[in-house]
């Protein structure tokens, strides 16, 4: 059974000091209603959002953003999975018109990063990981990150420099996208010259801090009038998210059970667009090999010479330009996923248009994987 | 001594990596060469940012525990000297207790009297365990010297820990034959409460106060004992600087020879609760069984004990047990004024 | 009131952090740390406490100049991924005076430093951080 997207809505991924929760929101819910013709038939929002206790002293965000829309009465829950909230909110909706216990959900997804310095931001996201093994110290939250490549380039002896071309392609994409933050193109030998966050891992190889929003609107089959993609299936699965509980750090657990459930739900040969999170250059890397769309070791020199770009070989990765360009607010992200992938199969991307595209994946993840969300969109007609 | 006595069962010190010249100081605060020349110490130690007296108190700690090869929960006592506390009010001794598995059915407190605290604390102990009170007992000496930036004192003041653990005489790696306290109301160096960095009374700071009381001590102890300097191989005293102990040591009749194995204040400068028994950890390092030691530390405000140490069979199995302060010496990055300063915070920072 | 940092939460984890106290699960006979209510391997609640060893083998790390707030005076930060044969752990690196030194094998021990203290007032958090080795033994 599957569930339709019949509206979607995205706010450009920035430090939009400006705005905050409530007004990122409501720009990309009502962009995503108006689009699905009204708010009549809405019986749930599902918003999700990972910092807005700390960021903006919020609780109940589902509860009040009811209101905020001008949806009073309506059903609503705040889903919060760390970085993989968006699309653990879309798995949330997707269940309720699936089991028919709605027919329209409006799915928001929203973040504030910037209402601190920082340092303080920082601190924040490194309750992305296991607190009783990461409160106590000062890793940050990249240290990880920088711990994975450091033993992935060991492992596989393979060059620094060649993981550069990572970021490189994802702002090539990112350029054409008006919702993506970063729009400036990067040449690969910038990125290992960049600020270090956690060594190896630079400014460069890392998601920029940036606010944002983005909604879609979910209708069952008998509701949908004009869908611009559907929800074929979309599964998840825990993980250990941790490198040092893991015996095989570089496959992220969770994506691989993930996937396979996914796989087992629904059929499907190959996609021709995936969004994934590349939170940082490392994970990019390791979810293409997880997956087996490269093999172990390889991504990088695939990347290096075209693979997964818009006219290279394999799915068209992130041509909306990724956690790396188009930009990563924590919670909202899985939602710009979704809704990217739901307007590239349905011929209607703003930014980077991938010919054709007819399947594509989500990705998303929080940390290490300690949560993986994998979503399967497809095109309608 | 009539009665029971007690022994040192294990010795521990820890000297933190990093070394400031002198020279650095001096750059700094337009200090002249000869102005600092006669204290006779090329360098001092510099705690580290994550270090503070209660961490280098638990590698030393460690140290003697695994050197008096007895269980952490064996220890009921647990004396903290110090006066550079990271809590004024928060034991110390608790941390590392807790730290080291030495809690809960342990005595444990933080003392103070200037450079000798923790010697008052080697005197409890060895009370404490002569008479059966306890079994064992854990002294450490710990400091991160404080001194107001561009004071003299700034020369010496240093990093530094060592810790005992004091049991019964049987077993004992060396026997506290004897010991002697002697202090009277002199103030020659102190720190009020709410200030970050203490006074001195500069030339005060030497007769009436280092040399009469040290030599207060000794000569009360050789009056009890009947001992007199040749009887003893070694000689350790408190050691604000590089001369201070030289000369006390001269002036007591003992020779450089003496002296000179049980002083490291030259490399890395005076800490404070650490000073005289870091020179005791040193001594027996290389000591030999029926050695017979002095150790006479020190601590303003104003105080000394004087202690006959000697040494058994029991120490030579002892010395490698964990390292020694001579590899502590030798694990040195030498750094400047500003790590110095951002490290030891007399940087104004908000926090 | 001036403090940021719990007082119970560090506490509850004095065994973890001032003594690397583990779990090993009498099922499967893996050991984990920090100590979890069941076995992330096997699912078992059947846990018993078990001391992790001190000493241990660098795998990788990483420095971090990216450092969260109240952690400037230490950075960079530099963090390690070690190898204590019967487990893994991740934790701050210290006393790191040559990063040359620094590679996969390098032989490291824990000893307890400062890692989080909370403004002028507040408390001071202490915890297990691994260094070059120099023998320091276990206890």
């Amino acid at each position: 059974m599957t569930s339709f997207i019949e509206g979607v809505g995205m706010v450009k991924v920035e430090r939009h000091y400006e705005k905050g929760l409530f007004d990122l929101a409501a720009e990309a819910a009502f962009s995503a209603i108006d689009q699905a013709g009204g708010a009549s038939g809405i019986d749930y929002i599902i918003a999700s959002n990972a910092l807005g206790e700390v960021q903006d002293e919020q609780l109940d965000l589902g509860g009040y953003l009811a209101s905020e829309l001008g949806l009073r009465g309506v059903r609503s829950l705040r889903v919060e999975a760390g970085e993989a909230s968006g699309l653990a909110a879309l798995a949330i909706a997707n269940s309720l018109i699936e089991s028919n216990m709605a027919d329209r959900v409006l799915v928001v997804g929203v973040e504030k990063v910037t209402e601190f310095q920082s340092a303080k931001v920082y601190r924040h996201l490194q309750m992305l990981f296991n607190s009783n093994s990461r409160s106590f110290y000062n890793a940050g939250f990249a240290a990880d990150a920088g711990l994975l490549t450091r033993v992935y380039l060991d492992t596989y002896d393979v060059d620094r420099e060649l993981l550069s071309y990572w970021p490189a392609l994802m702002h090539s994409n990112a350029k054409e996208n008006p919702y993506a933050m970063l729009n400036f193109a990067l040449k690969p030998d910038k990125v290992s010259k960049s600020q270090v966050m956690a060594d190896p891992v630079t400014l460069l190889d890392t998601f920029p801090l940036g606010d944002g929003a983005a909604a879609l609107v979910l209708s069952s089959k008998d509701s949908v009038n004009n869908p611009l993609a559907k929800v074929s299936a979309i599964e998840s699965a825990t993980g250990l998210g941790s490198m040092e509980l893991s015996d095989d750090p570089l496959t992220i657990d969770s994506l691989t059970e993930a996937y396979r459930r996914l796989q087992n739900v629904t059929s499907f040969e190959s996609v021709d667009v995936i969004e994934l999170h590349d939170s940082f250059t490392i994970m990019g890397i390791l979810t293409l090999e997880t997956l087996g769309l490269a093999p172990k070791g390889k991504a990088p020199e695939l990347i290096a010479n075209g693979a997964f770009s818009i006219n290279g070989r394999g799915p068209v990765v992130n041509p909306s330009g990724g956690l790396k360009a188009r930009g990563h607010p924590i919670g909202a992200t899985g939602v710009y996923q979704a809704a990217e992938v739901a307007l590239q199969v349905a011929g209607r991307f703003p930014g980077l248009q991938v010919r054709g595209a007819k399947r594509g994946l989500a990705i998303s993840m929080n940390g290490l994987g300690s949560n993986s969300y994998v979503a399967l969109v497809e095109g309608v007609e | 001594m009539p009665g029971p006595r007690a022994g040192i069962h294990g010795w521990g010190a820890y000297i933190p990596a990093y070394r400031l010249p002198l020279s650095e100081i001096a750059k700094v605060w337009g200090w002249h060469p000869e102005q600092y020349k006669g204290l006779a110490v090329e360098e001092k130690s510099v705690a580290g940012p994550d270090e503070d007296s209660t961490t280098m108190g638990y590698e030393a700690a460690r140290n003697a525990i695994a050197r008096a090869q007895v269980k952490p929960s064996d220890i009921q006592s647990v004396f903290f000297g110090t006066e550079s506390k990271p809590y004024a009010v928060k034991p110390s001794a608790t941390v590392i207790a807790q730290a080291l598995g030495i809690t809960p059915y342990t005595m444990a407190s933080d003392l103070e009297f200037a450079c000798r605290a923790a010697s008052e604390g080697m005197r409890a102990l060895s009370g404490m365990a002569a008479s059966g009170l306890i079994k064992y007992g854990l002294v450490i000496g710990s400091d991160t010297a404080q001194a107001n930036p561009g004071d003299v004192l700034e020369f010496t003041a240093s990093s530094g820990a060592a810790a005992f653990v004091i049991g019964p005489e049987k077993g004992a790696a060396a026997i506290i034959e004897d010991s002697v306290t002697f202090v009277t109301d002199t103030p020659d160096f102190w720190r009020r409460a709410q200030e970050p960095y203490p006074l001195h009374g500069e030339g005060f700071t030497g007769e009436p106060a280092y040399f009469y009381h040290i030599e207060g001590a000794v000569k009360a102890l050789f009056e009890r004992t009947g001992l007199k300097p040749s009887d003893f191989k070694y000689a350790v005293f408190h050691q604000p600087n590089g001369k201070f102990p030289v000369k006390v040591g001269q002036d007591l009749g003992f020779t450089m020879d003496q002296v000179k194995d049980g002083l490291v204040t030259p490399m890395i400068g005076n800490t404070y609760n650490a000073s005289a028994l870091m020179g005791l950890a040193r001594v027996l390092e290389r000591a030999r069984p029926g050695d017979r030691i002095l150790v006479a530390p020190f601590g303003s405000g104003a105080g000394s004990d004087a202690y006959s140490i000697v040494v058994t069979d029991a120490i030579e199995s002892k010395k490698t047990l964990a390292p020694t302060v001579d590899q502590y010496l030798a694990r040195k990055v030498v750094v400047d004024y500003s790590f110095y300063s951002k490290s030891r915070g007399i940087i104004l920072t908000i926090k | 009131m001036s403090m940021d940092l719990s007082i119970s939460r560090h506490w509850r984890l004095r065994s973890p952090l001032y003594r690397l106290e583990g779990a090993r699960c009498k099922a499967c006979g893996r050991v984990h740390f920090p100590p979890k209510k069941a076995c992330p391997y096997c699912g078992s609640r059947e846990l018993e406490t078990v001391e992790l060893p001190k000493r241990g083998r660098l795998i990788s790390y990483t420095i971090v100049y990216a450092v969260p707030e109240g952690a400037r005076e230490y950075s960079p930060v530099y963090v390690g991924l070690v190898d204590l044969g019967v487990t893994k752990v991740v934790a701050e690196l210290t006393d790191v005076t040559d990063t040359s030194k620094l590679k996969r094998g390098l032989e490291v021990e824990a000893v307890l430093r400062r890692t989080r203290v909370d403004g002028e007032a507040g408390l001071i958090y202490y915890a297990l951080k691994f260094r070059p080795s120099m023998g320091v033994p276990d206890v």
